[in-house]
């Protein structure tokens, strides 16, 4: 019997964890791991220490080409999976070429998510989550002295810590789209939005209403209670999880992929981590996404312990705390509500 | 100004418009000013089989070899690139279709094998191209398009040498062509907006020569046209058919001939012929047709018969490889044939030196009344270059016939014995000098005269008159320090150009190295090449041939160590293998 071939399609951190994993643990399988990024697998959370300068840009990637050789994998980078087929067990890549598997491991991560009603303003905000967005920021930065962040991410305060170490004057339209998807209670919201007052940043009052880019290149920027103005607005509303090429698999998609609490999700082989897996908790009966790094290697890590044999549950205990500068906000998957 | 050196290479299959793609990119990148050397490699089958291959690099200085890593392949199929990975460089970008007729089996497509450091652009170039013409067939100008866009090529150069090359087929053929390149242009430009590599571009020098793109075999044609000549007598064979084709489409209007023959002796048959009543004639092969003219080629320098005759060299034995590379030919056309039969032997190393030693071969021929062999060979036939328009003075071709005085009508002797060897020459009809030619020993009168003395006296006249024609043969040109070197490289032909990127790249690096380039292989600059071997502490000869028979030719006169790097592939030899080897013996110096 010839050795099992795996697919993981993303290269992000829990791809890289399961890809790590499987080598450990199956280390005779043929391995091929699908990068939708044209360069090596880098750290999404250090892209606000690279745009602050404080870091270059080999500080950020997290293993080298090299790497995916010693460990006998093929890395496939530049190339995304467009269709599964569940039944034929392959994978077609956009160039039309088909992988066939015998396990598959789906961290595709997220895409910068703007809200519905924003959509119209989308090309006047500028997100954070590719290399490409990294340089861009630093690209505009160089003509900017002002910055109006929207949202509220965990990736939006490490931002505005970054800009505040450039001496950028920072404005926060904090309202109810911050920290999704956890769902704080309005104590935490008055806790962070004092922290970031006390940080030297303008908190703008209201939802954001209207962008509007003026004839000198400035955005006017309008909420439902203030009028205010900036040279560049980051958009910071969480992540989307990444699975729109799925929806025709016959995999369960709600808001991400539907997994059990062993990221299986439902075909022989077929387990799913990271951002873009939605997990269910058997006490809450409900599933839940979870965010940031270190979640995402831990599901990563263990969709592939299950992948190459194991029985593993993902880990309910809130393990996760994101502390940025006195910000708390707690990222297991299932808790509500920041600590 | 950034230092530009880039080989782009497209492959396909046959019949994917792979060449076409490739002389189109050559000439617009000539036009917007970049230096090129361009070399295509293609099945010796017939049409619809078989993977081609260009290969193409530019730069703002002049190009003067090719190298064996490309950094930007185009592919026109996929399973064909699949070979070229291993000459790819680690981080070369390739432009492939992604989107084929219908999903390919992993590993089917280039995508599938590429390694991680490289950029892969994908793009739709069949449906591009049957979105803006109606037909898939434009599919190599939709990647042209991308290659365009993605570099920031001037696409004008592009449109026109586009809309100029299809003119031919009609308007609609032409804008549709166009049309495909443009779709593939927008397309790159719409698809990787941050991911565009612009390159930059010469700025055009005032007063700027008028340049041509040109082959070495379109050189060789119109140095023959230069030179004024007549009759061109050939029969088809690669790669000397350019040539042929080349004559019969531009020399009936200067009102001389092309005639197609029989066989190659019939081809050399009739160059002498032509050139005995005193028109200059040419004939050009490759390695199977030449060993057929062998016989006619002694017999005229026995009979002391002008002819140009071109060699141009591909792998051998026999009829060997006949798309590829070799310079195998070299003692053939030295040597070649029954008894000692001395003859003019010359070689370009480029396109430029295609176009002056073959106009010089005519009047070389008439005035030391020998063949005179043009040696070139498939890699230097076929490659493009863009130079400077070449021209020679009509002094350097002018009729060099020595005719017999006057006086001497009546007691005409053919070939008569004189100092140089050279007997002036009467064409037939002169009344007064009527004579015999004769492949049989002869006297002085051309009859036939098998004594001792007779033969000793004719060989030295013959062998004498040949040494003589070195006073007209372009002496070896030394590159590099003057002084002692560590390691003297010697190169003939299509190799020179790849020892002195070699030697340029090691004497960047520090190293004691220098180059002799030699285009007189017979008779040969004995002193010149002997002073540049004295000073060299190890003189390395590469070759395109197994038995190194350039070093059989001349490495008697080597003092000191001599090093031969050959190579029997079919294929160029690169200056990446030449500095290699360089690095290696001035290694085993110092260890």
């Amino acid at each position: 019997m010839s050795a099992p071939k795996f697919i993981i399609i993303g290269n992000g951190p829990a791809g890289l964890e399961a890809a790590i994993t499987l080598k450990e643990k199956a280390p005779d399988a043929r391995l091929t791991i699908i990068s939708r990024d044209p360069h090596e697998s880098y750290r999404p959370k250090l892209l606000p220490d690279y745009i602050a300068g404080q870091i270059d840009r080999s500080a950020l990637m997290a293993r080298p080409f090299s790497w995916y050789d010693q460990i006998g994998a093929r890395l496939r980078v530049g190339q995304t999976a467009v269709r599964l087929d569940l039944h034929a067990r392959e994978v077609l890549l956009d160039h039309h070429e088909r992988l066939a598997f015998d396990g598959l491991i789906l961290a595709v991560g997220g895409q910068p998510r703007i809200p519905e009603p924003y959509w119209v303003f989308r090309d006047l905000m500028l997100p954070l989550k590719t290399m490409a967005d990294a340089d861009q920021w630093i690209d505009r930065l160089k003509d900017v002295d002002d910055v109006l962040i929207v949202g509220g991410d965990l990736t939006g305060f490490a931002v505005v810590r970054a800009l505040l170490a450039l001496n950028k004057k920072v404005r926060f339209v904090f309202g109810e789209e911050a920290l999704w998807p956890t769902r704080p209670t309005p104590e935490i919201f008055r806790q962070a939005a004092d922290r970031l007052i006390r940080r030297g940043v303008e908190v703008v009052p209201g939802k954001l209403r209207r962008i509007v880019r003026e004839t000198d290149g400035a955005l006017a920027v309008t909420t439902t209670e203030a009028q205010t103005s900036a040279g560049l607005v980051g958009a910071f509303f969480g992540l989307a999880p990444d699975v729109a090429f799925l929806a025709e698999s016959g995999l369960a998609i709600e808001r991400g992929v539907l997994v059990d609490e062993h990221l299986y999700a439902g075909f022989p082989g077929v387990y799913a981590a990271g951002d873009c897996a939605q997990v269910y908790h058997p006490q809450i009966r409900d599933y839940w996404v979870s965010i940031g790094y270190e979640n995402a290697r831990a599901l990563g890590r263990i969709a592939a312990l299950n992948l190459a044999g194991g029985l593993e549950r993902v880990n309910v205990a809130a393990e996760s705390i994101f502390d940025d500068d006195g910000i708390r906000v707690n990222t297991s998957w299932w808790m509500e509500f920041g600590s | 100004m950034n230092r530009i050196d880039l080989t782009i290479e497209i492959c396909g299959l046959s019949g994917d418009g792979t060449i076409a793609a490739g002389g189109l990119l050559n000439e617009a990148m000539s036009r917007a000013g970049f230096s090129a050397l361009a070399f295509d490699s293609y099945p010796a089958e017939i049409r619809g089989f078989g993977r081609c291959v260009t290969r193409s690099r530019f730069g703002f200085d002049r190009q003067i070899a090719l190298e064996n890593q490309t950094n930007l392949l185009i592919s026109l199929d996929d399973e064909q690139s699949l070979s070229r990975l291993p000459f790819l460089a680690a981080d070369a970008v390739v432009l492939f279709d992604n989107h084929p007729p219908s999903p390919v089996a992993e590993g089917k497509s280039i995508a599938g094998h590429a390694r991680p450091a490289m950029s892969l652009f994908g793009a739709p170039f069949r449906d591009l191209a049957a979105a803006a013409s109606g037909s898939a067939k434009g599919r190599n100008l939709a990647a042209l398009g991308v290659l365009a866009g993605l570099l920031n090529l001037p696409v004008d150069a592009f449109r026109e040498r586009i809309g100029k090359k299809f003119k031919s087929k009609g308007e609609k053929v032409a804008a549709g062509n166009i049309r495909s390149f443009d779709a593939g242009l927008e397309y790159v430009l719409k698809t990787y907006p941050d991911r565009l590599r612009p390159l930059p571009v010469p700025a055009a020098p005032a007063g700027q020569a008028e340049k041509v793109l040109w082959s070495g075999n379109v050189a060789i044609g119109e140095g023959a046209l230069a030179a004024g000549l007549k009759n061109y007598f050939g029969y088809p064979i690669t790669p000397a058919t350019p040539i042929m084709e080349y004559l019969a489409a531009r020399l009936p209007a200067k009102g001389g001939r092309v005639l197609q023959v029989e066989d190659e002796i019939s081809a050399i048959g009739a160059v002498l012929g032509s050139f005995y009543t005193g028109a200059r004639a040419m004939t050009a092969t490759s390695g199977p047709g030449f060993a057929l003219m062998t016989e006619l080629i002694t017999q005229a320098v026995s009979a002391e018969s002008p002819a140009v005759i071109v060699d141009a060299q591909r792998g051998g034995p026999s009829t060997g490889l006949p798309t590829k590379t070799e310079q195998s030919d070299l003692l053939a056309a030295v040597f070649g044939g029954p008894g000692d039969t001395p003859r003019i032997v010359i070689a370009p190393t480029d396109v430029t030196e295609c176009y002056h030693l073959t106009a010089r071969a005519f009047p070389l021929a008439e005035k030391y009344q020998t063949p005179v062999i043009v040696l070139t060979d498939f890699y230097l036939d076929n490659r493009v270059e863009n130079i400077e328009r070449p021209s020679i003075s009509a002094d350097a071709v002018a009729d060099a016939l020595l005719k017999p005085a006057p006086d001497q009508a009546g007691s005409y002797h053919r070939y008569q014995v004189t100092p140089s060897g050279i007997s002036p020459r009467a064409l037939p009809g002169t009344p007064g000098f009527q004579h015999n030619i004769t492949g049989l020993e002869h006297d002085e009168r051309g009859v036939p005269d098998f004594s001792p003395g007779n033969h000793q006296k004719m060989s030295d006249k013959r062998d004498r008159k040949i040494q003589g024609a070195l006073a007209d043969l372009d002496p070896p040109e030394e590159y590099g320090d003057p002084g002692p070197l560590d390691v003297g490289v010697v190169a003939w032909g299509s190799t020179f150009g790849s020892a002195l990127d070699a030697v340029q790249s090691a004497r960047d690096q520090g190293l004691k190295v220098g180059c002799l380039k030699i285009t007189a292989l017979f008779p040969y600059h004995e002193d010149r090449i002997q002073a540049f071997m004295d000073r060299s502490k190890t003189i390395l000869i590469p070759e395109l041939n197994h038995s190194g028979q350039l070093n059989t030719l001349i490495g008697h006169l080597g003092r000191g160590r001599i090093v031969r790097l050959n190579q029997s592939t079919g294929i160029p030899l690169y200056p990446s293998t030449i500095l290699g080897k360089i690095h290696e013996l001035i290694g085993e110096d110092r260890s």
